[in-house]
């Protein structure tokens, strides 16, 4: 009895302690440290890979604590060999919600991000870098967030706007840093960015676009027709309901609720959602959600930037695991991939719409996997639509999608 | 209220105690949930999968230590998705939650489609994720951390005499 209740009494001391620590900060319990360090020592499966605008693919991958660019001049069948962006060796967080970003400029310029893991388990910095000089070296990196607590400034989000803009978004618990130091609790995470009008050189003060994010959920961020960046994520509405929500990062910022499946849960799902938008400004939206009746995968399409929205066409099979969705318009062409598991190994299934996400052809599979692997990403040169897969018994592919034009 | 430096230091002797009585983890790889089932045939049990980089988990382990102590026929099985190699920080994280004498097993593959697949093809990975088997082992299944309230009805009411 003596001993059930002093165990009680810990049980009441530590809980709390992790429960308002959400996702991490200082005051974890010390053995979640060494969990913390093995993790960033796993293989480094997510990769990023993105076309510039002369149709050269660009490659971002992580090993021995550094982010190598290499790139390919024929859509991925041989790559230059890597550079290193980063000549100090770091943390570089590159699990599936987490993957190297790239972006171009105007004028050759090569925009990198990517998270930098700190020692405090959960925690991390929003870091930076740009090639002048097409991709020959790199700047030293910047920490972008101007807050730089040991708390988690994760799951960045790069994009270059209609007026050569570099904008950078990413989830922040500064504000619940904050709130926990005034006793208070804080729900979720919340959205940041910033914007760089001088080629990445130097970057605006940060600012919140919305409060109350899920923790741990990649963020969408696509380019509008009229160059304004909008970003599509999970979000905790009310006590704990985490569906997703959509904002223009302009100077309203209004905040519009795009899914209600209610799924309310007190955990995390690691599994965030994905945008693109049309030559058209048609937004094609895709995401996840674990509610209880309505679990599994969803795509819808606004034509009014974003004010209303299609009804969620769900897609997938969830008895197999249907998860990790992504979506790419060219024209009325629409592209959904996602990831399954058939029982024996991990398949990369698509369909496709060829009147902008009205219809779809049935599934197909482009890939599979007996072993870990990163999330699926689908990239185009404006012609073509690849995915970009990487696994780790077969390592990095680039699969041209059934459909393309020759 | 914070603990008096003496009253930590106390409970952390208790714990390093405890953790020394720490069931081994056993190895959870294919296969291993039917050996489950097999093994708590004909008797309702909880199946609770949890994390050690899952912060909600620890709420939820704190309450099924609680609950374990108030109903102490009630069957706990766990299954860490973290590694083998975590073992002694996970033991040492159950018994601090007073699961130290519960079933406890830890994903011991590493491709965990493969696992995750087996325990629910519904699963989408998100933790803690619980499951509450009746006498005949028809499943309900629960994401996040349960309330008190809740996590007790589900895992007791099963417990009644047929």
């Amino acid at each position: 009895m003596r001993r059930a209740l002093l165990l009680g009494l810990v049980a009441g001391w530590l809980t709390p302690a992790c429960a308002a620590h959400e996702h991490g900060a200082p005051g974890q319990p010390r053995d979640l440290q060494g969990v913390w360090e093995k993790s960033l020592a796993r293989p480094a499966l997510a990769v990023g890979v993105a076309f510039d605008a002369r149709g050269r693919l660009w490659r971002a991958r992580v090993e021995n604590r550094q982010l190598w660019i290499s790139r390919s001049d024929d859509a991925g069948k041989t790559f230059t060999p890597p550079m290193a962006v980063n000549r100090v060796p770091e943390r570089i967080a590159a699990d599936g919600e987490n993957r190297p970003k790239l972006a171009f400029g105007k004028h050759g310029e090569l925009y990198v991000s990517w998270t930098q893991s700190l020692a405090q388990p959960f925690s991390g910095h929003v870091r930076f870098a740009r090639s002048l000089d097409d991709g020959q070296s790199f700047s030293a990196p910047l920490t972008v967030n101007d807050n730089v607590e040991i708390i988690s400034h994760r799951f960045d989000s790069l994009l270059v706007d209609g007026r050569a803009r570099v904008w950078l978004a990413w989830l922040d618990k500064r504000d619940a840093s904050a709130a926990r130091q005034r006793g208070e609790r804080y729900t979720g995470a919340a959205l940041y960015y910033t914007v760089s009008d001088d080629r990445g050189a130097t970057f605006a003060p940060n600012r919140r676009l919305a409060g109350h994010s899920c923790e741990c959920c990649r963020i969408a961020l696509a380019r509008d027709t009229d160059g304004t960046p909008v970003a599509f994520w999970r979000h905790v509405f009310g006590q704990n309901t985490r569906d997703h929500a959509l904002a223009r990062l302009d100077s309203a910022a209004t905040l519009r609720r795009v899914s209600h499946e209610q799924w309310a849960v007190d955990a995390c799902p690691h599994h965030g959602p994905a945008l693109s938008i049309n030559a058209d400004g048609v937004l094609h939206l895709a995401w996840y959600s674990g509610a209880e009746k309505q679990r599994g995968l969803f795509y819808a399409f606004s034509r009014d930037r974003g004010q209303s929205f299609s009804a969620p066409l769900a897609f997938g099979q969830p008895d197999a695991q249907a998860g990790h969705p992504q979506v790419l318009a060219l024209g009325t062409r629409v592209v959904l991939a996602w990831k399954e598991f058939d029982g024996q190994q991990t398949v990369i299934r698509v369909q496709q719409s060829r009147d902008a996400g009205r219809r779809f052809t049935q599934p197909v599979t482009l890939a599979t996997s007996a072993s870990s692997s990163d999330h699926p990403l689908l990239v185009s040169d404006g012609t073509r639509v690849l995915l970009s897969w990487n696994s780790l018994a077969e390592g990095h592919r680039l699969v041209p999608l059934p459909g393309n034009r020759p | 209220m914070m603990p008096s430096i003496r009253a930590m230091l106390a409970l952390l002797a208790l714990l390093a105690g405890v953790a020394a009585q720490a069931a081994e983890l056993k190895p959870f790889v294919a296969g291993s949930l039917q050996q489950i089932r097999a093994a708590h045939a004909g008797r309702p049990f909880v199946l609770a999968l949890w994390s050690l980089t899952c912060s909600h988990c620890q709420e939820e382990l704190a309450r099924l230590g609680a609950l374990q102590r108030r109903h102490p026929q009630l069957n706990v099985v766990l299954i860490s998705t973290d590694t083998p190699e975590d073992a002694e920080t996970l033991t040492a994280t159950l018994a601090r939650h007073g699961l130290a004498r519960a079933e406890a097993w830890v994903y011991a593959d590493g491709f965990t489609e493969r696992l995750r697949f087996e325990i629910d093809p519904r699963w989408g990975g998100e933790l803690p994720r619980t499951y509450f088997y009746d006498r005949a082992h028809t499943v309900t299944a629960r994401s996040g951390a349960l309330a008190p309230a809740e996590l007790e009805r589900r895992a007791v009411a099963p417990l009644a005499p047929p």
